[in-house]
């Protein structure tokens, strides 16, 4: 074994953490940690497979390693090609990112056992929380509220014996649950009790496939509800901060889209509640690092333990921004042995600050994700703007992995002002190449609930459907977008387009000004 | 005033006009679109007839068409449209001025069959079909009006 991690931090003169650290992701979350090892002063080494040899995280990075070919299941999901790329590479440690192995307790262990840091909470940890259905009891026998249900699974591994006396006081429409779940996976919603067995069936089915593990459990369905979730930041010596809340409920697929922070449903007493809540649901493990406590807000303001996810969340950027906290930077710094500084403790939110995710989706038909390629990228700046992106111009879109292309964050004063900022910081964006969620982003921005901030979790559904249909006026006018496209012709127009002989100057200038223009203070 | 036939989805769409286009990145497509009063960013791809534009994150293909094309797609899918000898058509009144094939040449779909020079631009006449040239009934210099039978495929 190596040195320990606590005496790390003191070996190196510089103060960097660690010398150098593998990132054991990809995409637009790999870029991110990238940027978190240069301002700490630590080399980063990014982790490929052979359909991410050109991507934007492996050119960022100051050295690469490729740990196989492109299904995710023998690249990014490999402890042993990471490990063996994390010991080549000769990195002090490893941070896993979201998804992927990140809440993974056997790849906590085997970087550890190597000699490594696990940027993360220990194995154990993760080993306990991974049985959802363990967590929901250690968490309702400290006294915090759970969603009503079963504390039992309904079916052990796919066996068929359920034990059916406790239904009855649950109630229906439930929802079923894996065990080992998450990402809505293993997850049917049942109104009666007619359509439990075959629902259950089914669930078990999908979670064993998806998680090697078929147990169910049935909690009610909480409707409607909000979906909100607390970030805590521990570090290794018993320091906790809890930082605020995340409202996410503006989900498809269970799975989010767009979040906020604070949430427009959480008044101070609620947010003083789910604070005291998620403080009592970290304190059932042994934790250190960065983690989120997801609860269910219904509209009586009763909140309910959802699962505690310990690990980077996707937007995780929302609360850096009203906390102004680099929260990738806290977690390698924790792992390194640091204590948590005073700054940290005390550090409270500023403003309001939305998340909205860059998908390659089709929103117009039910957000079913697109392949294809990246032609043209433009990602908006100017104040209170921030973008996470893990592509560029001119980026194939390999389908094997998760289709997020870029995080575009906002900050500003108020939830207004946010909102505004939101929809003029799209206005400024365009992807080229395939189909995107920003039309629904875009729709979602002038959506009176959105707006208001009065939505819950069912607003993809009851209010977006498959989009609006294109009115007269949209067709005119991309009509006219089209002419007039074809009339003026691209300078770098495709092989075969006549040379277009354009008064080259003027539309250089118009682009120049157009340039400058943006950049003038305000 | 457009020299251009526009449909999105097959249906016809007259354009909105009093709007100018403004390129702020050329190469890839990005222009801010304003009516003189409101403007927003957009972009456009393609090239030739086809087009996408894409107005607030929505993706909306366009296809624009000379009347030239039109005239020429109209005739192709029409053509398409039989299975066995067909007789190729002239779409254009024009001057035939090259015969690229000859009797009982075996032609694959797309390949050029024949030029016809027309509105000083040159056009050329493609195989709807794959098949053999079992008749020409043109030569090169000759003048011949819309509707013509140029060759036949079998």
């Amino acid at each position: 074994m190596a040195t320990s991690r606590s005496d790390r931090s003191s070996l190196r003169k510089d103060g960097a953490p660690f010398r150098r650290l593998l990132i054991a992701n990809r995409g637009e979350i790999a870029v991110r940690i990238i940027r978190a090892c240069r301002e700490l002063g630590i080399e980063s080494v990014a982790t490929y497979s052979d359909a991410d040899a050109d991507a934007l995280h492996v050119r960022m990075a100051d050295r690469s390693e490729r740990i196989g070919p492109a299904p995710a299941a023998d690249s990014y999901l490999s402890i042993e090609a990471l490990i063996a790329a994390a010991v080549r590479a000769d990195a002090e440690a490893v941070h896993p990112g979201y998804g992927f192995l990140s809440e993974n307790a056997t790849f906590a262990r085997a970087v550890e056992d190597a000699g490594l840091a696990f940027v993360g909470p220990p194995p154990a940890t993760l080993q306990s929380l991974g049985d959802k259905l363990a967590a929901r009891r250690a968490v309702a026998a400290a006294g915090v509220p759970i969603v009503p249900g079963l504390m039992v699974p309904l079916v052990a591994d796919g066996d068929g014996s359920v034990p059916r006396a406790d239904l009855p006081g649950i109630g229906f429409p439930a929802l079923l649950k894996a065990a080992a779940g998450g990402g809505g996976r293993g997850m049917r919603r049942v109104d009666n009790r007619a359509e439990l067995e075959g629902a259950l069936a089914a669930a078990a089915r999908e979670a064993l496939a998806a998680f090697g593990d078929g147990t169910i459990y049935l909690e009610r369905l909480i409707s409607p509800a909000r979906h909100v979730e607390v970030q805590l930041l521990g570090d290794r010596h018993g320091s906790l901060a809890v930082l605020g809340e995340r409202e996410c409920s503006v989900q498809r697929r269970h799975q989010k889209l767009v979040e906020e922070s604070p949430s427009p449903a959480v008044d101070p007493g609620l947010r003083a509640e789910l604070a005291a809540s998620a403080r009592q649901v970290a304190a059932t493990v042994a934790f250190h690092s960065a983690a989120t406590v997801e609860f269910l807000v219904d509209a009586d303001g009763g909140h309910y333990f959802l699962e505690m996810n310990t690990r980077l969340q996707v937007e995780h950027g929302v609360t850096e921004l009203v906390y102004g906290l680099d929260l990738v930077a806290w977690q390698i710094r924790v792992a390194a042995g640091e204590h948590l500084s005073e700054s940290v403790m005390a550090a409270a939110p500023l403003g309001h600050a939305i998340e909205a995710r860059v998908y390659a989706e089709d929103p117009h038909r039910a957000f079913a994700p697109v392949s294809g390629r990246v032609t043209s990228w433009r990602m908006p700046d100017g104040p209170g703007v921030r973008v996470d992106a893990g592509v560029t111009a001119d980026t194939p879109l390999p389908v094997e992995y998760d289709p997020l292309l870029a995080k575009l964050m906002v900050h500003a004063a108020d939830r207004p002002a946010a909102v505004v900022r939101l929809r003029r910081a799209l206005d400024e964006t365009a992807v080229g190449g395939v189909q995107t969620d920003l039309s629904f982003l875009r729709w979602l921005v002038d959506e009176p609930a959105f707006v208001s901030g009065a939505y819950d979790t069912g607003l993809i559904d009851n209010r977006w459907g498959e989009g609006p249909a294109l009115t007269d006026e949209q067709r005119s006018l991309a009509a006219e977008v089209a002419r007039q496209a074809r009339e003026r012709p691209a300078r770098s127009a495709a092989a075969g387009t006549v040379a277009a002989p354009l008064p080259e100057s003027g539309w250089q200038q118009i682009a120049r000004r157009e340039a400058v223009g943006r950049r003038q203070p305000e | 005033m457009s020299d251009y036939e526009l449909s999105i989805d097959g249906s016809e769409v007259q354009p909105t006009e009093g709007w100018t286009l403004t390129w702020l990145d050329q190469d890839s497509g990005v222009a801010r679109l304003s009516d003189g009063t409101r403007s927003e960013v957009c972009l456009v791809e393609g090239s030739g007839a086809d087009w996408v534009v894409t107005l607030r994150g929505r993706r909306i293909p366009v296809a624009v068409r000379t009347w030239r094309e039109r005239v020429l797609a109209d005739a192709e899918s029409a053509a398409r449209r039989h299975d066995g000898p067909i007789e190729v058509l002239a779409t254009l009144p024009g001057l035939v001025v090259a015969i690229a094939v000859q009797v009982g040449d075996e032609v694959s779909p797309g390949a050029s069959l024949l030029t016809i020079e027309a509105m000083k631009m040159q056009n050329e006449v493609r195989a709807p079909q794959a098949g053999r040239v079992s008749s020409v009934a043109v030569v090169a210099g000759q003048a011949v009006a819309a509707g013509t039978p140029l060759l036949r495929i079998e």
